[in-house]
């Protein structure tokens, strides 16, 4: 689904991202991107939407060629990955349905479509009760479940998560991580960015930890850190 | 793609009101620079005609000496028939041109009661093809003899060429300063309008809507203001035309007016004009904001 083959991103001046990253994602994993601040968590994210070219090296996704896709194909593989920040990113003079169905509109979905799916999904995150609130009217949690519904309604092959529990309570975290387990039960493959060790420990899925921008470790079933 | 429309037909709604008072200023400046555009054509038209008109009538005369030989008077005859920038010539007699005199001051019989019939000069009336060569004539004739003196009236006509080159060249100046700042302040609108919606724009990013989609709205937005700009220029032109030209004009004088014809030929090029305003501002303001 996802492979990196000797990835390096440099920004100006030398500041090294990510350095010589290989790597694969297979279809349906559950995946950890786990390192401190700084260490290329989101460079990695960045990559694989295409907002950023690597320095060297190739990287693939859904059987395509990112590195080599023209920029007039980047709204095709944007739609194959559902994306969720810390930030949540919601519209704030829009409703959770708005939000969510907002998602569908602007890449030319059908009214029938769009009427049918949001609901849906909406009630899969659940919030079926607060279609018509709007996100200031909401918990944190809450406006993270949009954000997810948002990015899973288009039914993308891979879901990439930064850092989505970074400004939640560990409760609350604990409500998405199920959410997001439920989602990748489904067959999605999630790619989660995170430095809450808490959770990466408790999920028990794949890790890969960055450092500096190189992969220290890649681990299935792994835990936030040797014996931490 | 009813529903497309509508997405589109809806943001640009709110665009426009968002920036309500950047885009009445955008519009008043496609407005005034395609007025200007237009009235520096139509004005032009008008002093062509005028020309025209006056270039019919333009002749150069030569007035001959009284006492002037049969000789002199055949040869200078045959000189300017095979002359190729003449295009006709009518003598006119002593007695022709005494008449004409009568004719001209008849409301002054005193002048015309002081001047015997023999004091004016026989003349060649010479129509030229171009009325631009009366300097070459001049010197070709020049200091032949039988010649008294030899006068023309292009003068005038040269002056009003000049009034109208000017009139023309500074109303298309001042039309392109305009049209650079009707560029420019479309662009601010659209670019206002990307800021404002930054936010929509870079989840649209992300969810995969295509770079026309998330452009469109702003084309519009600047294609309505360019052409609603060019519309009230046209209107604009229209009431020039028939408050000034129409009523204005032969109420001074006899002089061919420019019609509605002149006017229609300029629609096309004026709403080109809009449409073109728009499209260069909007290209200007999305080169730099909307890049993926």
């Amino acid at each position: 689904m996802i492979k990196f083959q000797n990835v390096t991103k440099t920004y100006k001046e030398s500041v090294v991202a990510l350095e010589d990253v290989s790597l694969e994602i297979s279809k349906g994993e559950f995946v950890f991107i786990v390192g401190p601040s700084g260490s290329g968590k989101s460079t990695f994210i960045r990559l694989l939407l295409k907002e950023e070219e690597p320095t060297a090296g190739s990287l693939w996704v859904a059987g395509k060629n990112v590195t080599r896709l023209s920029r007039w194909k980047i709204p095709e593989l944007r739609r194959n990955l559902g994306t969720v920040f810390q930030d949540f990113k919601l519209l704030p003079n829009k409703t959770v349905f708005q939000n969510v169905a907002f998602a569908l509109e602007v890449i030319g979905k059908q009214k029938h479509i769009i009427d049918q799916r949001v609901p849906e999904i909406i009630e899969l995150v659940g919030l079926g009760e607060k279609l018509n609130n709007l996100p200031e009217e909401l918990s944190g949690g809450e406006q993270q479940r949009v954000s997810i519904a948002r990015a899973f309604v288009n039914r993308p092959l891979i879901l990439l998560a930064d850092e989505p529990t970074g400004n939640l309570d560990p409760a609350t975290s604990v409500e998405i991580m199920k959410l997001l387990d439920r989602i990748n039960r489904i067959g999605t493959t999630v790619i989660m960015a995170t430095h809450d060790n808490a959770i990466v420990d408790a999920m028990r899925r794949r890790v890969i930890e960055l450092d500096d921008g190189r992969v220290i470790r890649d681990q299935s079933r792994g835990v936030y850190g040797y014996g931490a | 793609m009813a529903r497309r429309l509508d997405y589109y037909f809806h943001e640009t709604a709110t665009g426009l009101r968002r920036n309500a008072l950047v885009a009445f200023a955008a519009i008043t400046t496609v407005f005034i620079s395609l007025f200007l555009l237009g009235g520096a054509q139509l004005i032009g038209r008008q002093i062509n005609l005028i020309i025209d008109q006056q270039t019919e009538r333009v002749e150069v005369s030569v007035y001959l000496v009284d006492n002037i030989s049969k000789s002199d008077f055949t040869r200078l005859n045959q000189m300017l028939h095979s002359m190729p920038q003449v295009e006709s010539i009518r003598y006119e007699t002593k007695q022709e041109a005494y008449q004409r005199f009568k004719e001209l001051f008849k409301n002054q019989p005193d002048l015309v009661n002081n001047v015997s019939p023999n004091a004016l000069p026989a003349s060649f009336r010479v129509k030229l093809k171009n009325s631009e060569q009366f300097g070459v004539i001049k010197a070709q004739l020049e200091g032949q003899p039988g010649i008294d003196t030899i006068k023309d009236q292009s003068e005038i006509l040269n002056r009003l060429f000049a009034v109208s080159r000017a009139l023309r060249y500074g109303a298309y100046g001042v039309s392109a300063i305009m049209i650079l700042s009707a560029i420019g302040l479309i662009a601010n609108t659209v670019r206002m309008g990307i800021f404002a919606r930054r936010k929509e724009i870079g989840i649209m990013r992300l969810v995969g809507a295509t770079n026309w989609f998330i452009r469109v709205p702003f084309l519009i937005e600047a294609l309505f203001e360019g052409v609603l700009g060019a519309l009230l220029a046209i209107g604009g032109l229209y009431i020039l035309k028939n408050i000034f030209f129409n009523q204005f004009l032969p109420a001074i004088s006899f002089l061919p007016v420019v019609t509605t014809q002149d006017l229609l030929a300029l629609v096309p090029v004026i709403l080109l004009g809009g449409v073109v305003v728009a499209l260069v501002a909007s290209w200007l303001a999305m080169r730099r904001f909307l890049e993926v």
